[in-house]
This record gives C-alpha cells, sequence and structure tokens, in this order.
C-alpha cells in the first residue's frame, strides 16, 4: 500500500478494496443492481470528500486504520456478508478520517 | 384498531431463546447510550471476519487511537461495545444473524420506553405484537415493536441492514397505517435499519411497494426513538 500523508491518500489507498469487494458481491446475481447502485452512491461520496478534504494531512492513526480495513475486506469470504460491508466499508473509512457517512 | 400477541410458532419458540440471550440485552444497553462512530463499530465487528480486537481498534482510531480518549466514559463504553460485539461475532454465522436481529429489536425497545414515559408509560411498549382491524385479516408476521399508547401508536419492523427492506415489510407497515387510519386512529408505521442512511435509501428507491410515509430511523437517527 502507498505511504498515507493525505485524507486523498487515504481514500485512494481504499477504493480498490472496495471495487474488489463489489465485484465478489456481484456472485449474488439477484441483487446485482441494488449492489451497483450501493457501490455508485458510496463511491460518489467518498469522491466527494476526496475532493473536498483530499489535500488536508490525515490525523494520527488513518494509515493503520485504511490497512486494516482494506485487510479486513480482503478477508471476506461470502458474497452476502460483502453486500453488507459494501455499506460498512464507507461508513468505517469515513469516520476514520472524521467526517460523518 | 387492537393490539394482540402473537400465537409463538416453532420459530418465534427458538427465537425467543436468542432475544433472552443476556449478551443480547447488554449489547442493546450499550448501543443505547453509544455515539454514532460507536454504533458503526459494533456494526461491522458483528459482521465481520477478525474476532481479534486489535484489528478493530485499529480500523476505528477516533476510537481508540492515540488522540482518542484513554480513559472515562467514552473510552469504556467503546472497549465494552467492542468486547461483546466480537463475542458476538464469535458465534456461529446462523446464530449471530439472529442475535443482530434480536439486538436491533431490544436497542429500538429501550430507546422507545425511554420516550415512552409521557405516551402510556413504558408498558405501553411491546414485542412481538400482532395489529388487528375490523373485517382485516390478521397479519402472519407480527411487529418486532409496538407502541401502544391512545392517540401516538406505532408499529415497528427492525432490521439489521439495509438489504433487510423488502416489499412486504414495507406493505405491512403501509397497510397497518392506512388501515388505522380508516379507524380513525394514528399509527405511525415505522422501519428501524441498524444501518447508513444512505445505504436505506439505494434500496428504497428500487421499492415500488408504498413507503412514502413510513418513517425511516437509521444509524444516524437511532436516538429519535428516544425522542433525543
Amino acid at each position: 500500500m502507498e505511504s498515507i500523508s493525505t485524507i486523498g491518500d487515504a481514500i485512494a489507498a481504499a477504493r480498490p478494496a472496495y471495487d474488489e469487494l463489489a465485484i465478489f458481491a456481484e456472485d449474488v446475481e439477484d441483487e446485482w443492481s441494488y449492489i451497483n447502485d450501493l457501490a455508485l452512491a458510496w463511491a460518489d461520496r467518498m469522491d466527494a470528500v476526496a475532493d473536498a478534504r483530499g489535500k488536508e494531512p490525515a490525523a494520527a492513526g488513518v494509515a493503520e486504520a485504511v490497512s486494516a480495513l482494506v485487510a479486513e475486506a480482503a478477508a471476506i469470504d461470502d458474497p452476502h456478508r460483502a453486500i453488507d460491508w459494501l455499506s460498512t466499508f464507507p461508513q468505517v473509512l469515513l469516520v476514520a478520517i472524521g467526517e460523518q457517512p | 384498531m387492537r393490539f394482540q400477541d402473537a400465537s409463538p410458532d416453532a420459530r418465534a419458540v427458538v427465537y425467543a431463546g436468542i432475544q433472552a440471550d443476556p449478551l443480547v440485552a447488554r449489547a442493546a444497553a450499550l448501543l443505547a447510550d453509544a455515539t454514532q462512530t460507536q454504533r458503526i463499530l459494533a456494526r461491522a465487528v458483528m459482521n465481520g471476519m477478525s474476532t481479534g480486537p486489535t484489528v478493530w481498534q485499529a480500523m476505528f482510531p477516533t476510537l481508540f487511537g492515540p488522540d482518542a480518549p484513554s480513559d472515562g466514559d467514552e473510552r469504556g463504553r467503546s472497549e465494552a461495545l467492542l468486547a461483546a460485539s466480537i463475542q458476538v461475532a464469535e458465534r456461529g454465522e446462523q446464530i449471530r444473524s439472529q442475535v443482530r436481529g434480536a439486538l436491533v429489536e431490544a436497542l429500538t425497545e429501550l430507546l422507545i420506553r425511554r420516550r415512552a414515559g409521557s405516551r402510556g408509560g413504558p408498558s405501553a411498549v411491546r414485542r412481538e405484537r400482532r395489529i388487528l382491524f375490523d373485517g382485516v385479516r390478521a397479519e402472519i408476521h407480527p411487529y418486532d415493536v409496538t407502541l401502544e399508547a391512545p392517540g401516538a401508536a406505532e408499529a415497528i419492523d427492525c432490521k439489521w441492514g439495509a438489504r433487510g427492506i423488502n416489499a412486504d415489510v414495507l406493505h405491512q407497515l403501509d397497510d397497518a397505517r392506512t388501515h388505522a387510519a380508516d379507524e380513525d386512529e394514528v399509527l405511525t408505521a415505522s422501519i428501524v435499519v441498524f444501518d447508513a442512511e444512505r445505504s436505506c435509501r439505494v434500496r428504497l428507491e428500487r421499492q415500488t411497494a408504498p413507503h412514502d410515509e413510513t418513517r425511516l430511523i437509521t444509524l444516524e437517527t437511532l436516538d429519535r426513538l428516544a425522542g433525543r
């Protein structure tokens, strides 16, 4: 993982894991549309924070938080749980960087 | 409009054992006084893969990081919630799913009891109740929580995540509200979801079942149940 010194770095480091989570969740075919709408809605929120605060320095602990979050997402082995984490993941990321989800 | 205990079927008997689990009551009590970030912590841990505390402590720097309070009530609640959430996560997959559902119900009941003092008293808050209307066939599924206060009745369904929002639930809640109105009664229909509003709105956008008059309570707005 690239070093994280700003809010923008933190979001950029987390996004690939989120995208992977969405791809894995698509194994639940009945929820394909919901999964994509959900992922898009949260991606928009993360992008908006990156646009607004991307250059701000990341607070202490943020780099470790992103690393732990990415590892947790990668460990998810059930697509149904992945759907739930499409909502949980951005909430955890956003509170770690001092944002309301 | 009248309220009635649901007849316990086999599923309800098994689920009653989950609802009575002391871990459910303990976690609900902690969540009732928790901040939004602490509630997100609980949600993440209870649906996560890791059951070691250090992973979660790292993931929530505003609760456990170098700039977080090192002691005091808030830190104590964060530690206690983390421990309780890990206990839930350590249950088998099916059991922990049931525990999470029971937990949202218990939390909802607890928060509404805090508000109910001026509206019929705590005894007006009930679980697993049906609502009967003249000339209308009773719904099969009881409401998770009801507030049975004259003139200010509420019917509430509880969900762990946004994905739990479905047409059956929305129809049942809206039907109850409209049947009450037909009898000149006021019944507020609510769905409580232990998930972010953004996720719930995405889910609701895909639903054609009526829901404009159903109150949505999410992680961000749980305290409204208590009138805060």
